[in-house]
Protein backbone atom coordinates (compact mmCIF):
# COMPACT_ATOMS: atom_id res chain seq x y z
CA UNK A 1 0.00 0.00 0.00
CA UNK A 2 2.37 2.89 0.89
CA UNK A 3 4.78 2.11 -2.21
CA UNK A 4 1.56 2.99 -4.44
CA UNK A 5 1.87 6.49 -2.70
CA UNK A 6 5.61 6.50 -4.14
CA UNK A 7 5.79 8.57 -7.65
CA UNK A 8 7.95 6.89 -9.61
CA UNK A 9 10.01 9.69 -11.66
CA UNK A 10 12.65 8.49 -14.06
CA UNK A 11 15.54 11.17 -13.96
CA UNK A 12 16.11 13.06 -16.98
CA UNK A 13 18.78 11.00 -18.66
CA UNK A 14 17.67 7.72 -17.79
CA UNK A 15 14.71 8.82 -19.80
CA UNK A 16 16.38 10.19 -22.65
CA UNK A 17 18.68 7.19 -22.47
CA UNK A 18 15.19 4.84 -22.44
CA UNK A 19 13.49 6.69 -25.41
CA UNK A 20 16.60 6.73 -28.00
CA UNK A 21 16.84 2.56 -26.96
CA UNK A 22 13.14 2.79 -27.32
CA UNK A 23 13.36 4.08 -30.35
CA UNK A 24 16.21 1.71 -31.56
CA UNK A 25 14.37 -0.74 -30.71
CA UNK A 26 11.41 0.53 -32.93
CA UNK A 27 13.33 0.97 -35.83
CA UNK A 28 14.99 -2.86 -35.82
CA UNK A 29 11.51 -3.81 -35.01
CA UNK A 30 8.59 -1.96 -36.51
CA UNK A 31 10.26 0.62 -39.00
CA UNK A 32 6.44 2.51 -40.23
CA UNK A 33 6.09 3.04 -35.93
CA UNK A 34 9.57 5.32 -35.62
CA UNK A 35 8.03 7.94 -37.02
CA UNK A 36 5.64 8.07 -34.59
CA UNK A 37 7.56 7.55 -31.90
CA UNK A 38 10.26 10.46 -32.51
CA UNK A 39 7.52 12.91 -32.69
CA UNK A 40 6.49 12.09 -29.10
CA UNK A 41 9.86 11.98 -27.87
CA UNK A 42 10.29 15.51 -29.71
CA UNK A 43 7.17 17.04 -28.33
CA UNK A 44 8.02 15.91 -25.44
CA UNK A 45 11.55 17.57 -25.73
CA UNK A 46 9.37 20.77 -26.21
CA UNK A 47 10.60 24.03 -23.77
CA UNK A 48 7.56 24.14 -21.51
CA UNK A 49 6.45 20.41 -21.97
CA UNK A 50 9.22 19.75 -19.52
CA UNK A 51 8.00 20.66 -16.45
CA UNK A 52 11.75 19.74 -14.36
CA UNK A 53 12.28 23.21 -14.25
CA UNK A 54 8.73 24.69 -13.20
CA UNK A 55 7.59 24.50 -9.32
CA UNK A 56 5.88 20.98 -8.99
CA UNK A 57 2.01 20.90 -9.32
CA UNK A 58 0.59 20.29 -5.55
CA UNK A 59 -2.10 17.09 -5.84
CA UNK A 60 -3.99 17.90 -2.39
CA UNK A 61 -5.47 14.90 -1.22
CA UNK A 62 -6.42 13.58 2.73
CA UNK A 63 -5.19 10.41 4.52
CA UNK A 64 -7.91 9.29 6.86
CA UNK A 65 -6.85 7.37 9.96
CA UNK A 66 -9.97 5.54 10.57
CA UNK A 67 -8.39 3.59 13.73
CA UNK A 68 -8.35 6.98 15.35
CA UNK A 69 -12.37 7.80 14.62
CA UNK A 70 -15.05 7.47 16.66
CA UNK A 71 -17.95 7.24 15.25
CA UNK A 72 -18.91 10.67 17.52
CA UNK A 73 -15.85 11.77 15.62
CA UNK A 74 -17.40 11.27 12.30
CA UNK A 75 -20.22 12.50 12.90
CA UNK A 76 -18.91 15.79 14.24
CA UNK A 77 -16.72 15.83 10.58
CA UNK A 78 -20.31 16.16 9.54
CA UNK A 79 -21.94 18.72 11.29
CA UNK A 80 -18.11 20.35 10.65
CA UNK A 81 -19.00 20.37 7.12
CA UNK A 82 -22.28 21.22 7.63
CA UNK A 83 -21.84 25.08 9.35
CA UNK A 84 -18.51 25.34 7.15
CA UNK A 85 -20.70 25.36 3.98
CA UNK A 86 -24.59 25.99 5.01
CA UNK A 87 -25.71 22.61 4.15
CA UNK A 88 -28.18 20.11 6.48
CA UNK A 89 -29.79 17.19 5.53
CA UNK A 90 -32.90 15.69 7.15
CA UNK A 91 -32.64 11.86 8.41
CA UNK A 92 -34.09 9.26 5.83
CA UNK A 93 -34.07 11.58 3.78
CA UNK A 94 -33.70 10.39 -0.55
CA UNK A 95 -32.81 13.85 -1.86
CA UNK A 96 -30.97 15.15 1.05
CA UNK A 97 -27.61 16.83 0.50
CA UNK A 98 -24.81 14.65 0.72
CA UNK A 99 -21.40 16.48 1.04
CA UNK A 100 -19.54 14.03 3.75
CA UNK A 101 -21.61 11.09 4.67
CA UNK A 102 -20.97 8.83 7.62
CA UNK A 103 -20.32 5.13 6.67
CA UNK A 104 -20.42 1.80 8.47
CA UNK A 105 -18.16 -1.04 7.37
CA UNK A 106 -18.17 -4.90 8.39
CA UNK A 107 -15.45 -7.13 7.67
CA UNK A 108 -17.81 -10.40 7.07
CA UNK A 109 -15.10 -12.63 8.77
CA UNK A 110 -13.93 -11.15 11.57
CA UNK A 111 -16.75 -9.11 11.88
CA UNK A 112 -14.87 -5.95 12.71
CA UNK A 113 -16.60 -3.07 12.58
CA UNK A 114 -15.28 0.46 10.75
CA UNK A 115 -16.80 4.02 10.77
CA UNK A 116 -15.46 6.45 8.45
CA UNK A 117 -16.45 9.43 6.49
CA UNK A 118 -17.16 9.14 3.03
CA UNK A 119 -17.16 12.10 0.55
CA UNK A 120 -15.88 13.07 -2.69
CA UNK A 121 -13.10 10.81 -3.31
CA UNK A 122 -10.89 13.50 -5.08
CA UNK A 123 -9.66 11.06 -8.12
CA UNK A 124 -6.71 11.84 -10.54
CA UNK A 125 -9.58 10.36 -13.49
CA UNK A 126 -13.16 11.51 -11.64
CA UNK A 127 -15.60 9.53 -13.76
CA UNK A 128 -17.67 12.62 -13.09
CA UNK A 129 -15.44 15.00 -15.61
CA UNK A 130 -15.65 12.01 -17.77
CA UNK A 131 -19.36 12.17 -18.57
CA UNK A 132 -20.40 15.85 -17.91
CA UNK A 133 -21.64 17.40 -20.76
CA UNK A 134 -21.05 20.91 -19.97
CA UNK A 135 -17.64 20.97 -18.42
CA UNK A 136 -19.12 21.73 -15.76
CA UNK A 137 -17.65 19.12 -13.48
CA UNK A 138 -13.89 19.76 -13.71
CA UNK A 139 -10.34 18.60 -11.60
CA UNK A 140 -8.59 21.61 -10.85
CA UNK A 141 -4.89 21.90 -11.63
CA UNK A 142 -4.36 21.25 -7.79
CA UNK A 143 -6.03 17.81 -8.27
CA UNK A 144 -9.50 19.10 -6.55
CA UNK A 145 -12.69 18.26 -8.42
CA UNK A 146 -15.43 20.85 -8.32
CA UNK A 147 -18.93 21.36 -9.92
CA UNK A 148 -18.76 24.84 -11.38
CA UNK A 149 -22.08 25.28 -10.64
CA UNK A 150 -22.17 28.70 -13.25
CA UNK A 151 -22.39 25.98 -16.35
CA UNK A 152 -23.90 22.64 -14.58
CA UNK A 153 -27.44 21.88 -15.93
CA UNK A 154 -28.40 20.07 -13.61
CA UNK A 155 -28.29 16.95 -15.77
CA UNK A 156 -27.01 14.58 -12.50
CA UNK A 157 -24.66 12.18 -14.97
CA UNK A 158 -22.13 12.76 -12.69
CA UNK A 159 -24.01 11.48 -9.65
CA UNK A 160 -24.83 8.38 -11.21
CA UNK A 161 -20.73 7.73 -12.74
CA UNK A 162 -19.48 8.48 -9.20
CA UNK A 163 -18.75 5.39 -7.88
CA UNK A 164 -18.44 6.44 -3.89
CA UNK A 165 -22.00 8.59 -4.54
CA UNK A 166 -20.01 11.38 -3.28
CA UNK A 167 -22.62 13.47 -5.61
CA UNK A 168 -26.10 15.63 -4.09
CA UNK A 169 -28.59 17.84 -6.13
CA UNK A 170 -30.34 20.37 -4.87
CA UNK A 171 -34.18 19.99 -5.22
CA UNK A 172 -35.16 23.25 -3.47
CA UNK A 173 -35.23 26.71 -3.30
CA UNK A 174 -32.79 28.00 -1.12
CA UNK A 175 -31.80 31.12 0.00
CA UNK A 176 -28.78 32.95 2.17
CA UNK A 177 -26.12 30.83 1.02
CA UNK A 178 -22.79 31.34 2.59
CA UNK A 179 -19.99 33.43 0.65
CA UNK A 180 -17.66 30.49 0.93
CA UNK A 181 -20.36 28.26 -0.60
CA UNK A 182 -22.90 29.65 -3.45
CA UNK A 183 -25.25 26.99 -3.87
CA UNK A 184 -28.51 27.14 -5.84
CA UNK A 185 -31.74 24.65 -7.41
CA UNK A 186 -31.18 22.52 -10.37
CA UNK A 187 -27.13 21.93 -9.41
CA UNK A 188 -25.04 19.24 -8.33
CA UNK A 189 -23.01 19.24 -5.43
CA UNK A 190 -20.25 17.79 -3.44
CA UNK A 191 -17.14 17.99 -1.56
CA UNK A 192 -14.62 20.90 -2.16
CA UNK A 193 -12.17 19.61 0.08
CA UNK A 194 -12.97 23.30 2.01
CA UNK A 195 -11.08 24.83 -1.09
CA UNK A 196 -11.68 28.17 -0.18
CA UNK A 197 -9.62 27.31 2.92
CA UNK A 198 -6.87 25.51 0.72
CA UNK A 199 -6.85 29.01 -1.69
CA UNK A 200 -6.31 31.39 1.48
CA UNK A 201 -3.36 29.39 3.52
CA UNK A 202 -2.17 26.60 0.43
CA UNK A 203 -0.55 23.45 2.22
CA UNK A 204 -1.02 24.54 6.08
CA UNK A 205 -4.79 24.99 5.07
CA UNK A 206 -6.94 22.70 7.59
CA UNK A 207 -10.37 21.29 5.99
CA UNK A 208 -13.20 21.74 8.49
CA UNK A 209 -13.69 17.67 8.72
CA UNK A 210 -9.84 17.57 10.03
CA UNK A 211 -10.26 20.56 12.32
CA UNK A 212 -13.60 18.58 13.93
CA UNK A 213 -11.36 15.54 14.88
CA UNK A 214 -7.40 16.46 15.20
CA UNK A 215 -7.46 17.38 18.79
CA UNK A 216 -4.41 16.92 21.26
CA UNK A 217 -1.92 17.04 18.12
CA UNK A 218 -3.98 13.95 17.04
CA UNK A 219 -4.04 14.10 13.51
CA UNK A 220 -7.42 11.87 12.68
CA UNK A 221 -7.52 13.45 9.41
CA UNK A 222 -4.36 14.51 7.50
CA UNK A 223 -4.40 16.95 4.95
CA UNK A 224 -1.29 17.68 2.39
CA UNK A 225 0.25 17.33 -1.16
CA UNK A 226 0.37 14.05 -2.61
CA UNK A 227 2.87 15.21 -4.44
CA UNK A 228 5.39 15.98 -2.56
CA UNK A 229 7.30 12.70 -1.31
CA UNK A 230 8.52 14.76 1.99
CA UNK A 231 4.66 16.19 3.19
CA UNK A 232 3.82 14.60 6.59
CA UNK A 233 0.77 13.07 4.23
CA UNK A 234 3.00 11.34 2.03
CA UNK A 235 5.47 10.17 4.77
CA UNK A 236 2.56 9.19 6.67
CA UNK A 237 1.40 7.23 4.22
CA UNK A 238 4.62 5.84 3.49
CA UNK A 239 5.46 4.77 6.48
CA UNK A 240 1.43 3.87 8.21
CA UNK A 241 0.17 2.60 4.66
CA UNK A 242 -2.69 4.44 2.78
CA UNK A 243 -5.77 2.27 1.13
CA UNK A 244 -7.70 3.62 -2.04
CA UNK A 245 -11.27 2.52 -1.91
CA UNK A 246 -11.91 0.53 -4.39
CA UNK A 247 -8.96 0.68 -6.17
CA UNK A 248 -9.77 -1.99 -8.80
CA UNK A 249 -11.78 1.23 -11.00
CA UNK A 250 -8.39 3.12 -11.11
CA UNK A 251 -9.98 6.31 -10.61
CA UNK A 252 -6.83 6.26 -8.44
CA UNK A 253 -8.99 8.79 -5.25
CA UNK A 254 -6.87 11.56 -3.71
CA UNK A 255 -8.68 10.50 -0.10
CA UNK A 256 -7.05 7.74 1.58
CA UNK A 257 -7.61 5.66 4.49
CA UNK A 258 -5.59 3.81 6.81
CA UNK A 259 -7.01 1.03 8.57
CA UNK A 260 -9.52 -0.59 6.36
CA UNK B 1 -57.74 66.93 -42.86
CA UNK B 2 -54.42 68.18 -42.78
CA UNK B 3 -55.45 70.42 -40.08
CA UNK B 4 -56.86 67.62 -37.72
CA UNK B 5 -53.96 65.82 -38.63
CA UNK B 6 -51.82 69.13 -37.00
CA UNK B 7 -54.24 69.00 -34.24
CA UNK B 8 -53.73 65.43 -33.21
CA UNK B 9 -49.98 65.26 -33.14
CA UNK B 10 -49.76 68.67 -30.73
CA UNK B 11 -52.15 66.31 -29.03
CA UNK B 12 -49.88 63.31 -28.54
CA UNK B 13 -46.63 65.64 -28.21
CA UNK B 14 -48.50 67.23 -25.46
CA UNK B 15 -49.51 64.38 -23.56
CA UNK B 16 -46.01 62.54 -23.99
CA UNK B 17 -44.29 65.77 -23.08
CA UNK B 18 -46.59 66.01 -19.73
CA UNK B 19 -45.74 62.39 -19.09
CA UNK B 20 -42.07 62.81 -19.10
CA UNK B 21 -42.34 66.15 -16.97
CA UNK B 22 -44.20 63.95 -14.29
CA UNK B 23 -41.59 61.49 -14.20
CA UNK B 24 -38.55 63.33 -11.58
CA UNK B 25 -41.82 63.42 -9.29
CA UNK B 26 -42.81 59.39 -9.80
CA UNK B 27 -39.31 58.40 -9.53
CA UNK B 28 -38.26 55.12 -7.60
CA UNK B 29 -42.30 54.54 -7.88
CA UNK B 30 -44.68 52.25 -9.61
CA UNK B 31 -46.17 54.26 -11.95
CA UNK B 32 -49.32 53.04 -13.36
CA UNK B 33 -49.79 53.73 -17.53
CA UNK B 34 -51.59 52.42 -20.39
CA UNK B 35 -47.98 50.57 -20.83
CA UNK B 36 -48.22 48.57 -17.64
CA UNK B 37 -46.45 49.48 -14.42
CA UNK B 38 -43.08 50.94 -14.79
CA UNK B 39 -40.66 51.27 -12.19
CA UNK B 40 -38.01 53.96 -12.48
CA UNK B 41 -34.91 52.62 -10.27
CA UNK B 42 -33.24 55.24 -7.98
CA UNK B 43 -30.49 53.17 -6.65
CA UNK B 44 -29.55 54.04 -2.93
CA UNK B 45 -25.74 54.96 -2.48
CA UNK B 46 -24.26 52.71 0.58
CA UNK B 47 -23.54 54.76 3.29
CA UNK B 48 -20.74 52.38 4.88
CA UNK B 49 -18.67 53.13 1.82
CA UNK B 50 -16.77 56.01 0.24
CA UNK B 51 -16.49 55.04 -3.25
CA UNK B 52 -17.28 51.50 -5.50
CA UNK B 53 -14.31 49.46 -6.48
CA UNK B 54 -14.57 51.83 -9.99
CA UNK B 55 -15.93 54.88 -11.13
CA UNK B 56 -19.50 54.83 -10.89
CA UNK B 57 -19.48 55.35 -15.01
CA UNK B 58 -17.65 52.49 -15.57
CA UNK B 59 -19.51 50.30 -12.99
CA UNK B 60 -22.58 50.51 -14.85
CA UNK B 61 -21.29 50.02 -17.83
CA UNK B 62 -18.96 47.10 -17.28
CA UNK B 63 -20.08 45.42 -14.04
CA UNK B 64 -21.11 42.66 -15.62
CA UNK B 65 -17.62 42.04 -17.34
CA UNK B 66 -15.88 42.06 -14.12
CA UNK B 67 -18.27 39.78 -12.17
CA UNK B 68 -17.74 37.24 -15.40
CA UNK B 69 -14.07 37.28 -15.37
CA UNK B 70 -13.91 37.33 -11.83
CA UNK B 71 -16.48 33.81 -11.26
CA UNK B 72 -14.68 32.15 -14.31
CA UNK B 73 -10.87 33.07 -12.31
CA UNK B 74 -12.52 32.38 -8.79
CA UNK B 75 -13.96 28.90 -9.83
CA UNK B 76 -11.35 27.53 -12.19
CA UNK B 77 -8.29 28.79 -10.82
CA UNK B 78 -9.01 30.05 -7.06
CA UNK B 79 -8.12 33.33 -7.20
CA UNK B 80 -9.81 34.79 -4.30
CA UNK B 81 -8.40 38.19 -4.25
CA UNK B 82 -10.13 40.11 -7.17
CA UNK B 83 -12.34 43.03 -5.69
CA UNK B 84 -14.73 42.36 -8.05
CA UNK B 85 -16.73 40.03 -5.98
CA UNK B 86 -20.34 39.50 -5.70
CA UNK B 87 -19.59 39.28 -1.80
CA UNK B 88 -18.42 42.59 -1.98
CA UNK B 89 -21.13 44.03 -4.13
CA UNK B 90 -23.38 42.95 -1.75
CA UNK B 91 -21.11 43.92 1.90
CA UNK B 92 -22.11 47.69 0.52
CA UNK B 93 -25.08 47.66 -1.54
CA UNK B 94 -26.74 45.45 0.85
CA UNK B 95 -25.97 45.63 3.92
CA UNK B 96 -27.56 43.91 7.05
CA UNK B 97 -27.36 46.40 9.43
CA UNK B 98 -29.37 47.92 10.46
CA UNK B 99 -31.58 44.78 10.00
CA UNK B 100 -34.83 46.44 8.91
CA UNK B 101 -33.05 47.85 5.66
CA UNK B 102 -32.47 44.57 4.36
CA UNK B 103 -34.22 43.74 0.91
CA UNK B 104 -34.61 40.61 -1.30
CA UNK B 105 -33.73 40.72 -4.89
CA UNK B 106 -37.47 40.16 -6.17
CA UNK B 107 -37.83 43.20 -4.39
CA UNK B 108 -37.71 46.29 -6.83
CA UNK B 109 -36.05 48.12 -4.23
CA UNK B 110 -33.04 45.68 -3.91
CA UNK B 111 -29.75 47.61 -5.50
CA UNK B 112 -29.30 45.43 -8.48
CA UNK B 113 -33.36 44.34 -8.74
CA UNK B 114 -34.02 48.45 -9.42
CA UNK B 115 -31.93 48.28 -12.80
CA UNK B 116 -32.30 44.96 -13.47
CA UNK B 117 -36.40 45.01 -13.96
CA UNK B 118 -35.72 48.57 -15.86
CA UNK B 119 -33.34 47.10 -18.33
CA UNK B 120 -35.80 43.87 -18.14
CA UNK B 121 -32.20 41.57 -17.47
CA UNK B 122 -32.77 38.43 -16.08
CA UNK B 123 -29.93 37.25 -14.32
CA UNK B 124 -29.45 34.61 -11.72
CA UNK B 125 -27.23 35.35 -9.69
CA UNK B 126 -29.14 35.06 -6.60
CA UNK B 127 -30.73 31.79 -6.93
CA UNK B 128 -26.93 30.38 -5.67
CA UNK B 129 -25.56 33.41 -4.19
CA UNK B 130 -26.77 35.30 -1.22
CA UNK B 131 -28.48 38.54 -2.32
CA UNK B 132 -27.38 40.43 0.69
CA UNK B 133 -24.26 40.49 3.07
CA UNK B 134 -23.89 37.88 5.56
CA UNK B 135 -21.20 39.19 8.29
CA UNK B 136 -23.36 39.01 10.81
CA UNK B 137 -25.53 36.20 10.10
CA UNK B 138 -21.90 34.31 9.50
CA UNK B 139 -20.86 34.97 12.80
CA UNK B 140 -23.99 34.17 14.13
CA UNK B 141 -23.26 31.23 13.14
CA UNK B 142 -19.57 30.51 14.75
CA UNK B 143 -21.20 30.49 18.08
CA UNK B 144 -25.04 28.79 17.28
CA UNK B 145 -25.38 25.34 17.00
CA UNK B 146 -26.28 23.48 14.19
CA UNK B 147 -29.61 22.56 15.35
CA UNK B 148 -30.37 26.31 15.82
CA UNK B 149 -29.60 27.53 12.46
CA UNK B 150 -31.20 24.86 11.13
CA UNK B 151 -34.73 24.32 12.54
CA UNK B 152 -35.35 20.57 11.23
CA UNK B 153 -38.59 20.01 8.77
CA UNK B 154 -39.56 23.51 8.62
CA UNK B 155 -40.25 24.23 5.08
CA UNK B 156 -39.01 27.76 4.01
CA UNK B 157 -36.96 27.90 7.39
CA UNK B 158 -33.93 29.53 5.17
CA UNK B 159 -36.07 32.34 4.20
CA UNK B 160 -36.60 34.08 7.90
CA UNK B 161 -35.54 37.60 7.21
CA UNK B 162 -32.59 38.56 9.29
CA UNK B 163 -34.49 40.41 11.80
CA UNK B 164 -36.44 37.12 12.84
CA UNK B 165 -33.21 35.02 12.41
CA UNK B 166 -32.04 37.55 15.24
CA UNK B 167 -35.15 37.24 17.08
CA UNK B 168 -34.73 33.51 16.81
CA UNK B 169 -31.43 33.41 18.30
CA UNK B 170 -32.34 35.61 21.19
CA UNK B 171 -35.30 33.46 21.91
CA UNK B 172 -32.92 30.14 21.76
CA UNK B 173 -30.04 31.77 23.27
CA UNK B 174 -32.50 32.70 26.69
CA UNK B 175 -33.91 29.07 27.19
Amino acid sequence: MANELDNIELRPARRRFMQSSAALAMTLIAPGVLLYKTGQAQSENEPGSDNKDLPATPRWGLLIDTNALSEADVDACVAACQQEHGWHSDAGSQTAAQWIRKIHLTDKQSGQQTVLPMMCQHCADPPCVDVCPTGASFKRADGIVLVNKHTCIGCRYCMMACPYKARSFIHEVLQDQLAVAPRGKGTVESCTLCVHRIDRDGANAVPACAEAVNRDGRKAILFGDLNDPDSEISQRAKSHGATRLRADLGVDPGVRYRGL
Amino acid sequence: MRSHLTVLRCLMLSTLLGWFACLPAAAGEVESSGFGAVVIPQPVKPTNASACVEPVDIMRRDHMKFLLHQRDATVLEGERDSKYSLVGCMDCHNATEPAETVVRYPDPQHFCAGCHLYASVKIDCFECHADRSLKQLQQGQLDQPLEDQFPENQPGSALLSLHTFHQQLGDTGGE
